[in-house]
């Protein structure tokens, strides 16, 4: 079978590239802007670009709200497709069934993040009179711009070298006890999760005393403890089972599809963590409502992450 | 408590920056195959250090451990006689090889062909044949033992379980 027979490949790919050809539209807009605009002028071509530039930053937010709902359609069409790729039991054996899936993932979140940071500063821009961040968004949109089509290409080698006819290896193989996914820096379980709760506080602590760069700095950290954590320790106990370590069937409805959720939460909380660092550089202002979003997702993701735990040992009286 | 907060946040920083420095300093890979035992002895198992060559669990608990020594030195290891077994069989030196394996008796390592073997033991696999020094009754021999490993006759199977259990 054809992997672009799958109805979510179609829709996705669909979508993906409606979206690509309408950045593209507001990509050449960008450029006329940028080098044809002129504030203080009161000329007829200025008027003009002033209200294509009303067009194109309308364009560029309706583009970069669907990408942010595409990226859990992505992860919910790679793990529909494992239904139809031998060897592979979830997103994780389709994800890895060629070698662009990993990279397209990874500069799908980098994307997200950059997405974010321009819908902030937008928000930011328009809320002035003045429009001050005017042309720095715009700026930023020709960067977007470029991993837009990076991920757009990506997107279609990815899914044209998926084979159905090739086995890959299933989520015990990639994440399993097979020695080839350990706990890094040598740690073993309980280090692995002390550190993800100091580095929790780290975050509260730093939030609180509004501090951006280290806020970046240690919600990166955040983000990839959080990461090993979820698929070394807590995820055992979505699974109910010790050897079952995979950060991609907690998407499935087994698990009440907790793995949206999960996800969500982490890269909520990172994002907002990081916003304020890129914001001080961008348009050297930071924002205490980031700081509050990044303490409320974080929170809420290691709340969310300790009551499987909690449940588990309520219920049966042991740990894992 | 504005005070405060600096202070703990270097606290927490120096706290993890310890974590993460003892566990690199006590940086140990995991072993899963030791080269060049040329005396063909049995080399001591340090728990949750070393894979078992066949079901690649870690081998937490040395009570059914056991090792396999080729003729040109490479020994392996497992945690369960019936995993040695099981990959004893395709190898080509499987007649040439030593065998060693915990007695659940004595304690000691003792040629696995002249063990004698139970069927109900609580080994890590669940096979059930633990290595016995002294010879006793319904014990089998090494022989009897891989051949009922082989034939999947052990404790993993539901029929036997209940035939030899009860449960």
């Amino acid at each position: 079978m054809n992997i672009f027979l799958s109805n979510q490949v179609l829709i996705f790919l669909f979508s993906e590239t409606v979206l690509y050809l309408l950045a593209l539209i507001a990509f050449v807009g960008t450029l006329q802007i940028l080098k044809l605009w002129d504030f203080q002028a009161t000329t007829p071509r200025q008027y003009a670009l002033e209200k294509r530039a009303f067009l194109i930053v309308t364009m560029i937010q309706l583009i970069l709200w669907f990408k942010i709902l595409l990226l859990p359609y992505f992860a919910y069409t790679i793990d529909k497709l494992s239904l139809l790729i031998p060897g592979a039991m979830c997103g994780a054996g389709v994800i890895a069934a060629n070698p662009y899936g990993n990279p397209l993932l990874l500069l799908k979140i980098l994307l997200l993040f950059g997405i974010g940071i321009w819908l902030i500063v937008d928000r930011e821009d328009q809320k002035a009179p003045d429009y001050p961040f005017f042309k720095t968004k715009f700026r930023f949109y020709l960067l977007l711009f470029v991993l837009l089509t990076t991920e757009y290409i990506l997107d279609i080698v990815y899914f044209s070298h998926i084979s159905t006819s090739d086995v890959v290896q299933c989520c015990s193989a990639i994440f399993g006890i097979s020695g080839s996914n350990r706990i890094p820096f040598n740690l073993n379980t309980t280090s692995l999760v002390a550190i993800f709760y100091l580095l929790y506080l780290l975050t509260v602590l730093l939030a609180l005393q509004r501090r951006p760069w280290l806020l970046f700095i240690v919600s990166l950290l955040f983000l990839y403890f959080g990461y090993q954590s979820v698929v070394h320790f807590f995820g055992t106990y979505i699974y109910q089972l010790p050897t079952h370590k995979c950060p991609f069937c907690m998407l499935q409805k087994e698990y009440w599809y907790v793995g949206y959720l999960l996800w969500s939460l982490l890269f909520g909380g990172v994002f907002f963590g990081i916003a304020n660092a890129a914001l001080s550089v961008m348009i050297h202002k930071t924002s205490l409502r980031l700081y509050r979003l990044a303490i409320l997702f974080n929170t809420f993701f290691v709340i969310l992450c300790t009551a499987y735990v909690l449940f588990y040992l309520i219920q049966n009286g042991v740990w894992l | 408590m504005k005070k405060l907060l600096p202070v703990l946040t270097v606290g927490l920083i120096m706290l993890i920056v310890v974590i993460l420095f003892v566990s690199l300093s006590k940086k140990e890979d995991m072993i899963t195959i030791y080269k060049g035992n040329i005396k063909k002895l049995p080399i001591p198992i340090k728990p949750d250090h070393i894979n078992d060559t066949e079901c690649r669990m870690v081998i937490h608990d040395t009570t059914y451990a056991c090792e396999v020594i080729a003729p040109n030195g490479n020994t392996w290891f497992f945690d369960d006689p019936g995993c040695m077994t099981k990959w004893l069989e395709t190898k080509p030196f499987k007649e040439k090889a030593v065998l060693w394996v915990k007695a659940v008796d004595t304690g000691r390592w003792i040629d696995a062909r002249e063990a004698c073997y139970a069927r109900t033991d609580p080994t890590p696999m669940h096979y059930g044949f633990g290595a016995r020094e002294k010879k006793s009754e319904g014990c089998l021999s090494f022989d009897e033992m891989r051949l009922k490993m082989l034939r999947g006759e052990n404790l993993t199977d539901p029929r036997i379980r209940k035939k030899l259990l009860g449960h």
